[in-house]
């Protein structure tokens, strides 16, 4: 990063700094009540105190727990299940057009369905975060197989590949931008799935700490709990685009 | 003259068996027929070259000689026995070389990808690769990504991946079309040298006259709706060809002017 | 891709058809008795009852105003952020890390605070579905404005246009196919969070109308909202697709995901 840029980017933080010390100054001057909006200073000694006394510590372990097992079920199967339906023509005339339909679905819908079949248990959240983060993944991989340059297949014929070696040689690095994307989107519907699942079946995580927390209206212990959601989102959106980075180097050469 | 005729009988009595050999092969795509009866036969070594007005079907030719496409009626013969699925031995270097090669392999990795279906050892694989690029001039390029490449330099690519294959057969699909003058050239003057050393037989689809009797040992023209031969020359031209003296021979011109007049009659 | 044919289309319905036709079957012959699923025709019974004693109209009713009233709101804000960020880069960089902060909130996380602030009720929705589409609106609108052809922000200069004007007769009009289709991804966005705040915690509407059919142990009603809030969803994107294709033909299928 050159020197115009760094500066910009401190300018940036200086403007963000600004906007924390206007909260400060609402919360001193009450301007809101403090049962609402608590200052800064008071959110971040609860996010101190939670982190020192372990509490927050567990609730954050299990909101990621949740996240990670959902995303990585929905992950492996995503993609299998995506790349059978996205290399066959055949499969993509007679399913695509259902799984389209099934898109705009709020997937939070099926909690319900859920709920009746699993109870208000662990079983049940994850079955609902996989299951809602399985959709961008399959889909964007179906698409991304879907839309493999023809001629490379036809490359991969006249050279007389075996059928796996184009699907791991040809079709998945071709697909990889469009499954990047849809594992990116698929964090992020983990991430609410998590929290809705705590919130409704009371598991321990940090939507279940939010919720007591509003409940008793400790509204500083809710911002933190707030806080370290935003961190988890900004935290696993940047691992994914350090990811892309990596993987996605030969794209950032096209342009 | 003489020299040349008895050479030219000499051909006809001896001819090795064909290479590929397209024995009435009638295609149909979509309802039309593509090519009808077309029989064709290219020897091993020998440098065909295929030319014809849009729509003749010489990309469709090109294809079925791949193995690419089966056809309707007819057969399609590699080495005497019949084509039912595209092979090794039979190399394609298409027109659209961006597609035809891997985006997010860098050229290395493009040329490695003949060789790993050859199932050639990962340990042996990196000298072959530096072979083969520098056979068809981009040594050092091998890092490089096929979109940090020119136009020329992509096309040189994706022939060093088909020569990868150790082809007996290399189709060509106009592959220079897309290129400046003076990259199609110098492009021209290495293939015929590369299949010069190697000894494969060629197919060579364009609709550049002028290119086909440069490189050709035969020069065949098709007539369209539907495809089928109209007219074959035999180019009694010395090699190796020269781009100045080889275009100027009166033996040039009097085959220029003779497929000139085919395309025109064709056209109407 | 290739435009669906009749062909396709009929074979598209082909699985759905099959599915649907088979789990009935499979229902009446082993004479289901369940708390979570419920065969087809059962459903289609409860889903009519649901009709006739309005009671699926009034949670509809209640989900729309809810999701559209917030959709409304996010996109007001957003693509009025979007818009003078796109126009502004000294404005944008200084904005940039205070928006990164906050962008990754999941709109979700809110729901508390919103609660503790507002109770239960349409406005803790509105607020939440608000937070939500802004996001998406300003991103892309802030695409859009900086992808406008530059030629036209140069006619606009020469024409020595006053800001407003500029914003309303140029920048605004050459963006608004862009803007149009974060309004779309928006509005599918709305409908899901509004859901899912009624699901959640919030007793109106169709989440909670789902909620309280699940737990009346009522698997035929359950299913019946299920489908019926899909309906609504498919329906939704399909209004705003041919609105879009109607308004804007062309100019705005680049741009346009999957």
């Amino acid at each position: 990063m050159n020197l115009i840029a760094i500066l910009w980017r401190l300018a940036s933080f200086a403007v963000a700094a600004g906007f924390i010390a206007l909260w400060q100054l609402v919360a001193n001057f009450k301007l809101v009540s403090p049962v609402f909006l608590p200052g800064p200073d008071r959110a971040w000694a609860s996010l101190m105190r939670g982190f020192s006394t372990g509490d927050l510590w567990s609730k954050l372990a299990g909101t990621l727990e949740h996240m990670a097992y959902g995303w990585l079920a929905a992950l492996i199967a995503g993609i299998a299940i995506g790349a059978i339906i996205g290399s066959s023509l055949m499969m993509r005339t007679y399913v695509a057009p259902s799984l389209e339909f099934l898109r705009p679905l709020p997937v939070s819908a099926m909690i319900p369905v859920a709920i009746a079949m699993l109870g208000l248990t662990q079983a049940m959240a994850l079955f609902v975060i996989a299951f809602g983060a399985i959709w961008p993944i399959m889909l964007a991989t179906i698409h991304g197989f879907a839309a493999v340059e023809p001629r490379l297949y036809e490359v991969a014929r006249s050279l007389q590949m075996p059928r796996l070696a184009v699907v791991f040689k040809i079709a998945l690095p071709s697909a990889s931008p469009d499954i990047l994307a849809g594992m990116r989107l698929s964090l992020t519907v983990a991430l609410i799935l998590s929290v809705v699942c705590e919130i409704l079946a009371g598991l321990d995580g940090l939507g279940h700490w939010v919720l007591l927390s509003a409940r008793a209206f400790r509204s500083a212990d809710l911002f933190a709990g707030v806080i370290l959601l935003a961190v988890i989102g900004y935290l696993t959106s940047v691992a994914m685009s350090l990811a892309e980075h990596r993987l996605l180097a030969w794209q950032a050469a096209q342009r | 003259m003489v020299a040349a005729a008895i050479r030219q009988e000499i051909a006809v009595s001896v001819s090795p068996p064909p290479q590929i050999a397209f024995a009435d092969v009638t295609l149909e795509l979509g309802g039309k027929t593509i090519i009808e009866k077309l029989s064709l036969g290219v020897r091993p070594g020998e440098f065909l070259c295929i030319v014809g007005a849009s729509g003749c079907g010489k990309t469709t030719a090109l294809r079925l000689a791949a193995g690419l496409y089966q056809p309707t009626s007819g057969k399609v013969n590699f080495d005497g026995q019949p084509m039912t699925h595209p092979r090794r031995e039979i190399a394609i270097v298409f027109q659209d070389y961006g597609k035809a090669l891997l985006p997010w392999r860098n050229a290395a990795g493009n040329v490695s990808l003949a060789l790993e279906a050859a199932g050639m050892k990962a340990s042996e694989r990196p000298a072959r690769i530096e072979e083969l690029l520098r056979t068809v001039g981009l040594p050092g390029h091998a890092g490089k990504y096929p979109t940090e490449m020119s136009g020329g330099m992509q096309q040189r690519l994706q022939i060093a991946r088909c020569l990868a294959q150790e082809p007996k057969t290399l189709l060509m699909d106009e592959p220079f079309g897309a290129l400046d003058a003076m990259t199609r050239q110098g492009l021209q003057d290495e293939v015929l040298a590369l299949v010069a050393a190697s000894g494969a037989s060629v197919i060579f689809v364009t609709h550049d006259l002028d290119e086909a009797i440069y490189l050709g040992d035969r020069v065949i023209g098709l007539l369209p709706h539907p495809g089928r031969i109209g007219i074959e020359l035999a180019v009694n031209l010395p090699r190796p060809r020269n781009q100045l003296s080889t275009r100027e021979q009166p033996e040039f011109l009097r085959l220029r002017r003779q497929l000139f007049d085919f395309i025109k009659a064709t056209e109407q | 891709m290739n435009p669906a044919t009749a062909k396709d289309r009929v074979k598209a319905l082909v699985l759905p058809l099959a599915l649907v036709l088979g789990f009935e079957a499979w229902a009446r012959a082993s004479h289901l008795q369940s708390d979570s699923l419920a065969p087809p025709s059962a459903i289609i019974m409860a889903l009519a009852g649901a009709f006739a004693d309005f009671s699926i109209l009034a949670a509809t009713r209640d989900t729309l105003f809810s999701a559209f009233t917030g959709l409304a709101v996010g996109s007001i804000v957003g693509l009025a952020l979007g818009i003078a960020f796109g126009i502004s880069d000294v404005l944008n960089r200084l904005m940039e890390v205070t928006i990164e902060a906050i962008r990754p909130i999941p709109s979700i996380a809110l729901l508390p605070i919103a609660l503790i602030a507002l109770g239960f009720g349409y406005r803790m929705e509105i607020l939440i579905v608000a937070f939500a589409c802004l996001w998406p609106v300003l991103i892309l609108s802030r695409a859009a404005v900086r992808g406008i052809e530059p030629r036209l922000i140069e006619v606009s200069r020469a024409l020595r246009l006053p800001a407003t004007q500029r914003v309303w007769k140029i920048i605004i009009p050459a963006a608004l196919p862009r803007i149009f289709v974060a309004f779309r991804l928006s509005a599918g966005i709305a409908l899901i969070v509004a859901v899912t705040v009624e699901i959640a915690i919030n007793p109106l509407g169709l989440g909670a109308g789902i909620m309280l059919a699940q737990q009346a142990l009522r698997p035929d009603l359950m299913l019946a909202y299920l489908v019926w809030i899909g309906a609504i969803g498919y329906a939704l994107n399909i209004l705003l697709v041919v609105a879009q294709h109607r308004l804007f033909g062309r100019a705005a299928l680049s741009g346009d995901s999957p």
